[in-house]
This record gives C-alpha cells, structure tokens and sequence, in this order.
C-alpha cells in the first residue's frame, strides 16, 4: 500500500516525530511504500537542519532523511507553517532578506494542498500528533 | 472500520471521550504513547465496552514499564502490528 | 441522519478553543485549501471547538488575529456544512442563537456515520 505520515509534534519535546519513524519503518519492513511524510503545526521544527542532538539520542533529521535516501520518501514542510516558525529554505530566506537558511534538501517546503492530496491519493494517512 | 489512535491518558485528558464518541461499533482504539497507561487494570474502566476492539503498543508499555500490569482485555501490538491495524482499517483517525 | 453531514469529500474535526493555540486556525487553513482544490469539505465542531464560533470575538493579545474573519470566509469557498456536536454546547451553556454561522446540530450518536462517511478525516 502507499502511505503517508502526517507528523505535527515539534522534534524531542514530543514522542510524535519518534513515533512516526518507528512506524513508518515498520510500514517499510511490512512492504508498503512510504511515499510522503507531511511536516505541520510543530512538527515543521523535525526539518531544522542545524538540529545537533547528543551521540546517545535517535537523530531525527537524519532518520528523516534516510527514508527519502533508501525508500524515496518525500519530505514535505508546510510553508505557511514553517516561515512562522523560521523555516526557511535558501530561496525563502533571500526572498526575506535573512541570513542563512534553516531547511534544506531533501526536505521541501510545499503548500497545504501537497496535504490534502496525499490524504486522498495515497492508500493509508496516518497522524502523529504532540 | 476505523482505527483511532489515543495519545493521552484518560487521567490526564478528557480528548478519550472524544475519541470513545466518534467511534463507530466496530471501529478500533489504539493506545499509543502517553495513552498506553489508560491499558492499566485501574483505568481501562474509562474506555467502558470495547471488547476485542482495545488496543496499546507494545513498545510504549515497555517503554515505560508497564508491559506486565497491563489489563488482560487489552490486545497488546508491537508496531509491526500497529502497521497491520491500519492495513484493515479503511482509515485512521488521530486524538491527541 | 442529516444528509448534509454525509456527502462530504473532507471531514476537517476542530476541537480547541481559538487564541490559546494555532490548533483552530491551522485545522481551518487545511480546510479552506481542501476546498480550493475543489474538495468537497464538511466542518466538525466538538469539545472545545464549539467555542470557535461564538459570535462577538476580537482580536488577541498583540493584535493577533482571530478566527472570526477566516469563518466569515468559509461560504465564499463553498464550506457551508457546518457540524456542531450538541452535547458541546450544552455543557458550555451555548445556544445555536450564540453562533456567527448557521450550523447543524450532530446528536452522539451521529458522530460515528460521520466520520465513516467522508474518505479523508483530518483532526484538530
């Protein structure tokens, strides 16, 4: 089946990112396709790419990022949920006169409707929420 | 039918009331996270008539130290089993 | 059963208060989005998301904006199935009369055909 994960709890401070690795691994394991995970309320922060957790704790980001490396799994910011909270990519930065950037590859900021539609053409959506 | 995931505990939140309100008579209840400790003998009386249909993650219970004080009613999944639920359920709805 | 409450495409369930948190107003934009890619979009108010339609609200503290004026805009996107859990309002003492929008009100039992009839759930 092609999933998609919803993922809404800001990274550490809540199980949800935690909770949605380990389930969308356990998807893969089991043979779907984890084809999206949609990035919204806190959850836009699991994008941060200057996240620097200690040695001895799971790296998000890089768990994130190895779904899109190994299985394809697209990573989808929301952007109107990720400017607010300072996530931006290289082209929103310049386009806000900011220094730095805050997201990069292979996360993507898109809009709420990338959303909508994986709810409604992929098989499965499943929420982690804070 | 649907699965429903619960993240809280009934003693720390009211949203399993929302959550036992919209389920249907044959949806499912998953607790997950913080929710699994709504599976202790002590409090699985919150979730009122759910025979068969009450679920908790393996991993959370285990987590937290409750894997062998859970209820007997309650069906324990690990996540491989977490995948299956939503596998045959038509969708998946979150409360949190 | 209300008719209404069954044809949607999109069933988006809110269910917090507004200003306390984005919960109300980021559930509100995937609805309005839904609905402006042309999905068919039904709004569920329960628990505390009754509260988002209390008319007379303003804005919040630093001139934050409210809801208000995102739910004056829900019928120019063709959101107008409005579900309000009745059992909400009563605990809070609230009347249709007290609402900005007209709703339909949803007895427990119709809560479940609800969600089991739109294809896509989205919680708030």
């Amino acid at each position: 089946m092609r999933y998609a994960l919803l993922v809404q709890g800001g990274p550490y401070s809540r199980q949800a990112a935690h909770s949605a690795l380990r389930f969308g691994e356990a998807a893969i394991a089991r043979g779907h396709r984890l084809e999206t995970v949609f990035f919204y309320h806190d959850g836009v922060y699991n994008a941060a790419r200057l996240a620097a957790p200690p040695q001895d704790e799971p790296h998000l980001v890089d768990r994130f990022r190895a779904l899109h490396d190994n299985h394809g799994t697209q990573l989808k910011v929301c952007i109107a949920a990720g400017l607010r909270r300072g996530l931006l990519d290289e082209r929103e930065a310049a386009r806000h006169g900011k220094q730095g950037h805050s997201l990069e590859a292979p996360f993507e900021l898109t809009g709420l409707g990338q959303l909508i539609d994986a709810g409604l053409s992929h098989d499965r959506l499943i929420t982690f929420s804070p | 039918m649907i699965l429903h995931t619960l993240n809280r505990s009934p003693t720390e939140s009211r949203v399993y009331r929302q959550a036992l309100a919209a389920m249907g008579p044959d949806d499912r209840l998953l607790l997950i996270e913080d929710g699994v400790q709504g599976a202790l003998p002590s409090l699985i009386r919150h979730f009122g008539e759910l025979d068969g249909r009450l679920f908790a993650l393996r991993e959370d219970l285990e987590a937290r130290g409750l894997a062998g004080r859970c209820a007997a009613e309650v069906l324990v999944v690990d996540a491989d089993g977490f995948v299956t639920l939503t596998e045959e359920a038509d969708k998946t709805v979150s409360w949190f | 059963m209300h008719d209404e409450s069954l044809n949607g495409e999109v069933l988006v369930i809110l269910r917090h208060a507004p200003h306390g948190t984005s919960w109300l107003r980021e559930g509100l934009d995937a609805a309005l989005v839904a609905a402006a890619f042309g999905r068919r979009v039904t709004l569920l108010f329960v628990g505390e998301g009754v509260t988002a339609l209390v008319a007379g609200q303003a804005v919040g503290a630093l001139g934050q904006k409210g809801t208000q004026p995102t739910l004056e805009m829900l019928a120019m996107y063709d959101i107008d199935t409005l579900l309000v859990d009745q059992q909400a309002l009563d605990e809070r003492g609230l009347g249709v009369a007290d609402l900005l929008l007209p709703v339909t009100t949803l007895a427990p039992p119709e809560l479940a055909a609800t969600l089991a009839a739109h294809p896509l759930v989205m919680n708030f």
